[in-house]
C-alpha cells in the first residue's frame, strides 16, 4: 500500500521535474559571450593573465561590489552621482543587479536588508518595501544577485543594508527609469 | 562550439541555480575554451568535453567562494528566479495550480545537498543518462545511481512534509 502511494509520489515528483522550468539564454546573450571570449581569451593568451574565476570582471550582470562595508569601483561598476552608483532601468523590463559581499573574515548570522523605494520591485516579492534575510557570508566573495523590476516610472534609492553584531554598513544604489 | 551553446548553458543554470552565476559560469567556459580551439577539432565528443571542463570550472570556483549564494530566513534562497520560463497555457486555473506546486517544487530542491540536487536535476530534469553523470562529475555510475535515490527519497520526504502537495 506504501509502496502503491510512493510509486504514485514518484511518477508525480518526475513530471513535475520534467517540466522543471529555467529561463532560456537569448541569442544576443550567446554573441556577446562570444565576443567576450575572443577579447578576452586572446589578451589572456598575450598576457598570461591569470583567470580569477567567474565572478571576475568579465560578469555578465551589472555587478556592484562591497568590501567591509567599502565602495570600490570596478570594471564594470556603473556610473556613479556624487558618491552613489546609479544604473537606468526601462520600465517594466527586469534587470539582474548583483551584489557582492567580499568578506575578509566567515561571518555567521549577519543580516541584509534590501529596501526599494516606491516603483521597484524585487522579483517574486511584488509590493514588498522591504525584503530581508539572514545569511552567513563565507571568506572571500558572496553574491547575492537582486533581480529588480521598475513598475513605475519614479525611480529612486535601492538600500542594501549588512548587518553583523553591532555593526553595519549600508550600500546604496540610484535607479532612473527611462 | 555553437550548437552545443543551449546544453552548456542549461547545464550551467542547473548547476549554479542563478542567471547572473550560469551567465558568468558561461562565460567562463568560453574563455576557457577559447584557448584550446586547436584540441577542440581533434576531440571526438566536445560536448562532452565542454561539460567537463564546466563542471570543474563550477567545482574549483564553489572551492574558492563556498557558498556564494546567500539564502533568504524563510525559503532558503531567491525563490522563483527560473520559474519565469514556465510556459503559461490558456487555463489560468491550472496554470496557477502549477506554479504553485513548481514553487514547492523549487523550494524542496533548494533543500536538497547540491550533490543531490544536481543528480535530480541533470537526470530527471535535463535528461542526461546515468553513464553521461557518471563521465562529467567523475563518480562510479553505482554511485551516481544510489545518489539518485536517495535524492528523489529526500525530495519525496520535503514534498509530502508541506502537507499540501499530494
Amino acid at each position: 500500500m506504501n509502496s502503491d502511494i510512493n510509486d504514485k509520489q514518484d511518477q508525480e515528483i518526475q513530471a513535475l521535474l520534467k517540466d522543471y522550468p529555467m529561463p532560456e539564454a537569448t541569442a544576443a546573450f550567446y554573441d556577446q559571450a562570444l565576443a567576450r571570449a575572443t577579447h578576452e581569451g586572446s589578451r589572456r593568451q598575450r598576457k598570461l593573465w591569470v583567470m580569477t574565476g567567474f565572478g571576475s570582471a568579465i560578469a555578465a550582470g551589472l555587478v556592484l561590489w562591497l568590501i567591509g562595508g567599502f565602495f570600490l569601483t570596478t570594471p564594470d561598476s556603473p556610473t556613479a552621482t556624487q558618491g552613489i552608483p546609479e544604473i537606468t532601468m526601462t520600465l517594466e523590463q527586469p534587470r539582474t543587479v548583483n551584489l557582492v559581499f567580499a568578506s575578509a573574515a566567515a561571518l555567521e548570522t549577519a543580516t541584509l536588508t534590501v529596501t526599494l523605494p516606491d516603483g521597484i520591485e524585487l522579483a517574486g516579492f511584488p509590493g514588498q518595501r522591504e525584503i530581508a534575510w539572514q545569511t552567513s557570508l563565507k571568506e572571500g566573495r558572496n553574491l547575492l544577485p537582486l533581480e529588480l523590476i521598475a513598475v513605475s516610472p519614479i525611480g529612486g534609492e535601492v538600500l542594501a543594508r549588512l548587518e553583523h553584531n553591532d555593526r553595519d554598513r549600508t550600500f546604496r544604489l540610484h535607479i532612473e527609469v527611462s | 562550439m555553437r550548437p552545443h551553446f543551449d546544453r552548456l548553458y542549461r547545464l550551467a543554470w542547473r548547476l549554479t541555480g542563478s542567471k547572473a552565476e550560469a551567465e558568468d559560469l558561461f562565460q567562463e567556459l568560453l574563455i576557457k575554451a577559447y584557448g584550446k580551439l586547436d584540441d577542440l577539432v581533434e576531440i571526438d565528443a566536445p560536448a562532452s568535453w565542454l561539460s567537463r571542463v564546466m563542471y570543474n570550472l563550477f567545482i574549483d570556483e564553489q572551492r574558492r567562494f563556498s557558498r556564494r549564494r546567500m539564502l533568504t530566513v524563510e525559503e532558503g534562497h531567491l525563490p522563483g528566479e527560473g520559474l519565469s520560463g514556465l510556459p503559461g497555457t490558456e487555463d489560468p486555473v491550472h496554470d496557477n495550480e502549477r506554479m504553485e506546486k513548481m514553487r514547492q517544487l523549487d523550494r524542496a530542491l533548494s533543500q536538497l545537498s547540491d550533490e543531490h540536487r544536481q543528480i535530480v536535476l541533470l537526470h530527471d530534469t535535463e535528461g542526461y543518462k546515468l553513464t553521461e553523470i557518471q563521465d562529467l562529475i567523475g563518480i562510479p555510475v553505482g554511485t551516481v545511481k544510489s545518489r539518485l535515490h536517495r535524492a528523489r527519497a529526500r525530495l519525496r520526504e520535503i514534498l509530502t512534509q508541506t502537507g499540501t502537495f499530494f
